[in-house]
């Protein structure tokens, strides 16, 4: 029997572990995660934490609820690493004083101000694959195939996309990770985890706005 | 940038190589060695030797004819690779030699090393030794690839200092001619630029000084520019017809990587190839491979072909095999994704930019800076660079998102104490502000103000 050709056979294990086209029927597929910061959503997210390399959909009943807070811890941990994270068309201007003092450093921060849609999008997709940790993107986009389009350059960057959505575009089906409502609870924040791949639907609760940590 | 491929003839056979193999020219007693393998090469036999003390020394040794129709397609390949670097590649196949011109591209490649460590690389991936050398002009960094120990020439104007040491032996002006020099008791390349050129012209031809001024950049080397083709073939032919499917498979993943290269160059991606294995007489099989998004990874592509191949009977041995694209789509995948991913991410970054830049205005890409003012909405800037990213002192509790201030028609509940905020008397802008935290009836939470003066109320930032 000849021996097997390492030239072969190193790229392809390379191939079948990176990919996530292919399915390896012996275990279940590694979820690379970021934790969230907020032990109790971690806890109801395969991998502990946001999917790397994935869309996840945000869905805020109204902005100024949290949905800034929601992300934050994560990219904290990503700037404190030297990584780089993107507002695209973010709804109003993010401000600087406020990220600084939860600890976002402002090197780390692109923000992306398109005069169209399709141009904020192409932007999103090209910083999530060349080398953004995470890209924020606000975007009224319904089209499955733009939606895709964000799933695979977060794949193909191994990067975060977090896309702000408005909730009533949740009822259309979507490629996404995860797809999170968020809406008021009293002096919280209710999260309702509508999808999550490998994870159950359910809700919970946040204390997501900052003066409440 | 000049690649010089001293093994091309034998690295070029599309067979794995057992036992020592030589390639070489010429016919009968006087055949001669121009390549050998590193099994041959370890019996302590190189090119230039003739084939009987060849053998002579390795009776195993196999000699194989030279095709120099195979060799030119070696280096088209190899061309058609390097276009990834640059637009402006150009060949010599029969001193087996690329050149890349690669100084607009360093840039990109975030500099020399790094472009050097990739061309490197690939080449190794395609399976060929290359010496290279680094030179403003074509024949200097030949030269240069000759002696691989030497640092690249940058400056043209370093050229004659640093060449002038080397001994003649790497010029390329011809064994005969380079003999008949040394019989003088020239030495190095600046014994012979102590010569004046038309004494040599008179004694060797107008060749030889022609050659010297290319060398050293004082005339223009005018080159025909390899192009690189609107359809991609390539072939591949068996010296003995192949049985196995991993005999036929084995020059495609040198195929499939300089396919790679091609697709790179002309910022391209496929979703269908055909692989046509010929077999003797007119029998072919045909494998047509199809991605479902566009696609240029040569390992994953190398993958698809020897599933497919497996599935695939063969009706008889396989005598050559090409690759052949001819419909071409935007890569999914933009440029650069050939770096692992740290260095991507740090070479990339700036290169990105500069597209985003490019495409949406400058003033669509921004950074963020801090300002020391107690005004709200004068704390931050769009920072260009330099400017202040972090405060020496502590920043109070702010809302993520600013607005411009809005007059507020209907007051929402009010949380907690005022934070008074009088800033900008000096610049007689006399404001005095309380400002709010509030919620909203959905939830919201506002950052809103009264204007102390005309005691109207403001939203100007919301608690994302």
């Amino acid at each position: 029997m000849s021996t097997p050709d390492h030239r072969v056979v190193e790229p392809l294990e390379r191939l079948l572990r990176d990919s996530r086209q292919v399915w390896r029927g012996q275990r279940m597929p590694r979820i690379d995660a970021q934790s969230t910061g907020y032990a109790s959503l971690d806890a109801h997210l395969p991998g502990g934490g946001w999917p790397i390399g994935a869309l996840v959909e945000i869905a805020p009943a109204c902005n100024g609820l949290g949905e800034l807070s929601l992300t934050l811890p994560a990219l904290r941990s990503w700037c404190q690493e030297g990584r780089s994270v993107a507002f695209v068309q973010p709804p109003h201007t993010p401000y600087a004083p406020a990220l600084v003092r939860y600890g976002l450093s402002l090197d780390s921060i692109l923000w992306i101000a398109a005069d169209r849609d399709e141009d904020a999008r192409w932007a999103a997709e090209q910083l999530l694959r060349e080398g953004a940790a995470a890209v924020l993107l606000w975007s009224p986009v319904q089209q499955d195939r733009a939606l895709r389009r964000l799933q695979l350059a977060a794949e193909a960057g191994g990067a975060c996309a977090f896309l702000y959505r408005a909730p009533s575009a949740l009822s259309n089906a979507s490629p996404a990770a995860l797809r999170i409502v968020l809406s008021a609870a009293g002096e919280d924040v209710r999260a309702d985890i509508v999808k999550v791949r490998g994870g159950h639907p359910r809700a919970l609760t946040l204390p997501l706005h900052p003066l409440s940590s | 940038m000049c690649l010089h491929l001293p093994h091309l003839a034998i690295e070029l056979r599309p067979t794995p190589q057992d036992g020592p193999i030589a390639i070489t020219d010429g016919h009968g007693s006087r055949r001669c060695l121009v390549a050998c393998n590193s099994s041959a090469r370890g019996s302590g036999i190189s090119a230039g030797v003739d084939a009987p003390s060849a053998l002579m020394r390795e009776p195993t040794l196999q000699l194989l004819p030279r095709s120099k129709a195979d060799e030119r397609r070696a280096l088209h390949g190899i061309a058609c690779w390097a276009h990834q670097f640059t637009s402006d590649v150009s060949l010599d196949a029969g001193r087996w030699r690329v050149w890349l011109e690669v100084g607009s591209s360093l840039r990109y490649f975030n500099g020399l090393s790094i472009l050097f460590a990739k061309v490197r690389e690939g080449l190794a991936r395609l399976g060929y030794t290359a010496s290279m050398g680094i030179a403003p002009t074509l024949e200097a960094s030949a030269l240069l690839s000759l002696h691989p120990d030497m640092l690249p020439i940058l400056n043209p104007s370093e050229l004659g200092p640093t060449l002038s040491a080397l001994p003649l032996a790497g010029l390329d002006i011809g064994a005969k001619v380079i003999e008949q020099l040394q019989l003088t008791g020239l030495r190095t390349l600046e014994d012979l630029l102590a010569i004046p050129s038309d004494a040599l012209a008179r004694r060797f031809g107008e060749e030889l000084p022609n050659y010297l001024q290319r060398l050293l950049g004082h005339h223009p080397d005018v080159r025909r520019r390899h192009r690189n083709p609107p359809i991609y073939r390539r072939r591949f032919e068996f010296l003995e017809p192949v049985e196995s499917r991993e005999g036929a498979l084995f020059p495609l993943r040198r195929a499939l990587q300089e396919f790679e290269g091609y697709l790179r160059g002309r910022d391209s991606a496929i979703q269908e190839l055909t692989v046509t294995l010929r077999h003797r007489g007119p029998a072919e099989t045909v494998l047509k491979l199809g991605t479902t998004a566009p696609q240029r990874d040569a390992v994953r592509l190398f993958a698809l072909l020897r599933e497919k191949l497996e599935r695939t009977q063969l009706p008889d041995a396989v005598t050559e095999v090409v690759l052949f694209a001819d419909e071409f789509v935007e890569p999914l995948i933009s440029q650069g994704d050939f770096f692992d991913d740290h260095q991507r991410r740090h070479a990339n970054w700036s290169a990105l930019l500069d597209k985003l830049r490019a495409r949406l205005g400058a003033d669509a890409v921004r950074r963020l800076g801090l300002r020391d003012d107690h005004r709200p909405e004068n704390a931050w800037c769009i920072a260009v660079d330099g400017a202040t990213t972090s405060l020496g002192e502590s920043i109070p509790d702010r809302p993520l998102w600013l607005l411009d201030p809005t007059p507020v028609a209907e007051l929402p509940q009010l949380l907690g104490t005022p934070e008074r905020i009088e800033a900008g008397w000096w610049a007689g802008e006399d404001s005095s502000r309380d400002y709010y935290l509030a919620r909203t009836a959905e939830g919201a939470r506002w950052w809103l103000f009264r204007d102390a003066n005309t005691n109207r109320w403001y939203l100007q930032g919301l608690w994302a």
